[in-house]
């Protein structure tokens, strides 16, 4: 009970409920549904998407956007290919190399020009989506480059303990980014600087620095998702990633992360996300063509949230579930 | 009521513009107004005079239809007026020019006397020849010279302050309100307001004219209503009066013995030592000091400076100069981090947007500054800010559910001793406060002087800007009075009285 509670005191709450119920619904209909293999290939299908979506839920939560997460996406695997194919680095230190290439473009390039210099998070990131597609196609000169390796391969279709490698990554990610929200002071001054950037400068927080950690992690964690990318498709195309950040957004808000910043988490993001893939899985396993899946997912993501704005100003309520607020 | 009743004013025969009578007005139980009378004549510019709260502003919107009177009459031109919102009062010959302006900064001077009416049309749409021409009179009416293409927004701000007059007068007002036209205005663009409010009464239009400065009342006033606590305390031709009578009239109370605290006087080391510092078109070479163990107060009229001397000297703005020293050693004005590494602590005006992160909880609130200089991967203790927020809320009577709730759900008061509590969290040795009881209950007025007098026991340093005289006569050793960004009188707790810093805040030196 105790557990409903905490659930239902979360902003993600409708999100959850109707998680449980789409599951719930595709299982008893849809016979090829739950099935391991199916869940397995759901989750791993969720990979990439989860690490970026992650990523874009600490820049929500300071209150920015990061429309360049794509394009970083595509950046990343470019660059791995360059290290790996052209260079000769080793695949875990260009995997390495990547990644930190991901959060020095995502902390310089981004997080600079917005914790610095103070110029909207919009405008930038926008400049860099076309700025690092640009790159991508000059670098890989617009070719899709293959890349053979062993590593890789392990990463995107190994099993370890009985579960595909990739569960395992979303899981650890998913793990040390709530560590990094819940018990850091950083994970707190992401929530003061969302919630109130002036009473955070007061206080003394460094509120410059923690915006350009914020989308140096972002940077990263869509670096690594184009890392997955290559691993999956055995090479790194310029042509990734172009649609993902509008996914990545939609799980996010799913998951009660606001626009407005200082509120939601990536507790909320994870459910955001598996909504989405069971979802999408569900109806491609129910022979629903894709393009109705669109159109569902959009309505979805508009009730979601109308749902929780409605529940809010009190028009609807789940107060009996409420009314202990547990302690966090 | 310890005043005489209002005068009656013999002097004029001819029938007044505009007449109110016993306007009454209430907000949730609390009278704003009990019974306020106003009346205009044409050509006289005509002076409202009164303290915060004394419900000068009540007063105004109820005439402009801002808002509705309880009860109460009011007359234009003779015949019984109704107006239903302010477009209606305007119709009728009521125009009003506040402080904040209602000018659209893109567009030019001519677009803007015209905004909302109708514009000279030609059958290609609007005529922008005629449309040019109509403003460019409107302006030489009041003796203006403007390019009228020019876009608002690069005028200075008088200028835009006499577009806005242009366009009150250009639906051919009766009846003018200027509420604090001057508060923003350097002497000089003052006496161009004035230039323009003269020729306006010789085209006979009655103007109601706000200000706290007693010398521009002075200069440009025919006659003056003084209002106090809602009640119309006073009415007469400016003539009548002596500076000392309208302060008095508008104070009212002959200045009562207050209860001061016993205890501080005598001589202080200093603590903080403040010289020359000035903030570009704020702060004006300003010198102070607060010693160990000492409240000091910043009197004065709201736009004083009082804010952003405070501001200065936590480093909140960027483009102060001066010397500042805490404890002998020089602080550089140049961050909040930096200010609060010195020992310096601000518990801002503005709570819900400075003071608090509303969404966090009353636990988050109250280690924020404390915690701030630690490493930020370093984990918070659960144990040691338990005994933290447990400590603070006894000690300060926070009233929350749990250190879990979010501070958004406290009254004003007990947010405000959260921001009290954490920044005497950090253990400064200098605490700055802007106006520590706004919109705080009387209860929770009361814990937070208890707390402050704690403090000043504990030896901190204490100046606190306040627009409550009795507050700061209450809590202060010593009063510094800014008037227009100096610091214009120092007063002991002795010689300071409501008056005196009446008078010096008002610039009446």
């Amino acid at each position: 009970m105790r557990l409903v509670r905490v659930a239902a005191s979360q902003r993600f709450f409708v999100v959850l409920v109707l998680l449980v119920a789409l599951f719930v619904l595709f299982s008893l209909t849809q016979e090829r549904f739950f099935t391991s293999a199916n869940i397995e290939a759901l989750l791993t299908g969720a990979s990439i998407l989860w690490v970026v979506s992650i990523g874009l839920t600490f820049v929500m939560v300071i209150g920015g956007f990061d429309l360049s997460l794509g394009s970083m996406l595509a950046l990343a695997g470019v660059a791995f290919a360059a290290f790996y194919n052209d260079i000769g680095v080793p695949a875990l230190p260009a995997i390495l190399l990547t990644l930190a290439l991901g959060a020095l473009l995502g902390g310089v390039v981004n997080g600079m020009l917005i914790g610095r210099l103070g110029l909207s998070f919009l405008v930038v990131t926008l400049g860099t989506l076309i700025l690092f597609r640009g790159v991508v196609n000059l670098w890989s000169d617009t070719k899709t480059d293959q890349v053979l390796s062993s590593l890789l391969d392990g990463l995107a279709f190994d099993k370890l303990v009985g579960l595909p490698v990739p569960v395992w990554i979303m899981l650890a990610t998913f793990l040390v980014a709530l560590h990094v929200q819940r018990s850091t002071y950083f994970g707190r001054d992401i929530y003061a600087v969302g919630g109130g950037q002036d009473a955070a400068r007061l206080s003394g927080i460094r509120v410059g620095r923690t915006i350009i950690a914020v989308y140096a992690i972002a940077g990263m964690l869509a670096a690594f998702g184009g890392v997955l990318q290559v691993a999956r498709i055995g090479a790194a195309s310029p042509l990734v990633g172009d649609a993902i950040i509008f996914d990545a957004a939609a799980a996010v808000m799913l998951g009660g992360t606001s626009f407005a910043g200082g509120i939601g988490g990536v507790g909320g993001t994870a459910i955001g996300v598996l909504f989405f893939a069971v979802l999408q899985n569900g109806l491609s396993v129910s022979g629903v063509e894709s393009f109705w899946q669109q159109i569902i997912t959009g309505a979805i993501l508009i009730a979601a949230v109308a749902l929780d704005r409605m529940q809010r100003d009190g028009s609807i309520s789940f107060r009996r579930l409420r009314r202990t607020r547990a302690e966090t | 009521m310890p005043e005489a009743v209002a005068e009656i004013d013999g002097t004029r025969t001819d029938a007044p513009v505009l007449s109110a009578r016993d306007l009454r007005k209430r907000y949730a139980g609390v009278h704003a107004l009990r019974g306020a009378d106003l009346t205009l004549y044409g050509g006289e510019i005509h002076g409202l005079c009164g303290e915060n709260g004394s419900g000068k502003s009540t007063l105004l919107k109820i005439l402009s239809a801002q808002i509705a009177a309880d009860e109460g009459h009011i007359a234009l031109g003779g015949s019984e007026a109704r107006f239903a919102d302010p477009t209606e009062a305007l119709a009728a010959g009521i125009a009003t020019v506040t402080q904040e302006t209602t000018l659209v900064g893109e567009l030019s001077v001519a677009e803007n006397i015209f905004l909302g009416h109708r514009k000279a049309r030609s059958r290609r749409g609007i005529d922008w020849r005629a449309t040019r021409r109509r403003a460019a009179e409107v302006l030489a009416r009041l003796d203006l010279e403007l390019d009228v293409t020019a876009p608002v927004g690069r005028l200075r701000p008088n200028e835009q302050q006499m577009v806005e007059i242009a366009r009150a007068i250009s639906t051919d007002a009766r009846v003018l309100i200027l509420d604090e036209p001057t508060s923003s205005l350097t002497d000089e663009e003052v006496e161009r307001t004035f230039r323009v409010m003269r020729v306006l009464k010789e085209h006979g239009v009655a103007t109601v004219f706000v200000s706290h400065r007693m010398n521009e009342i002075f200069e440009i006033v025919d006659r003056v209503t003084v209002l106090r606590d809602g009640c119309v305390v006073g009415c007469g031709p400016i003539a009548d009066y002596t500076r000392d009578r309208l302060i008095h009239q508008m104070i009212g109370r002959e200045l009562e013995e207050l209860s001061l605290h016993a205890g501080g006087g005598g001589a202080h080391d200093a603590i903080l030592r403040v010289r020359g510092v000035s903030v570009p078109g704020k702060v004006d070479d300003v010198a102070l000091e607060v010693g160990r163990g000492e409240v000091v107060g910043l009197a004065g009229l709201l736009g004083a400076g009082r804010s952003d001397l405070l501001d200065a000297l936590f480093g909140l703005r960027p483009d102060a100069e001066g010397d500042v020293e805490l404890a002998g050693r020089p602080v550089g004005m140049r961050d909040p981090r930096h200010a609060m590494r010195s020992g310096i602590a601000y518990v801002p005006a503005d709570r819900k947007r400075m003071g608090l992160v509303l969404d966090m909880s009353v636990r988050e609130n109250l280690l924020m500054a404390q915690t701030a200089p630690l490493p930020r991967l370093r984990r918070p203790q659960r144990s040691f800010e338990q005994s933290a927020v447990d400590d603070a809320v006894s000690r300060f009577g926070i009233v929350t559910a749990s250190g879990a709730t979010p501070v958004v759900r406290l009254s004003g008061g007990n947010q405000q001793k959260v921001v009290l509590a954490k920044w005497l969290a950090t253990e400064p040795q200098v605490l700055l406060l802007d106006e520590p009881t706004r919109g705080v209950d009387v209860g929770a007025k009361a814990e937070i002087y208890r707390l402050l007098t704690a403090a000043k026991d504990a030896g901190v340093g204490i100046l606190v800007s306040s627009s409550e005289t009795p507050e700061l006569l209450l809590l202060c050793d010593r009063i510094v009075v800014m008037y227009r960004g100096r610091a214009v009188a120092r007063l002991s707790r002795r010689e300071a009285s409501e008056g005196l810093i009446a008078r010096y805040a008002m610039g009446h030196l």
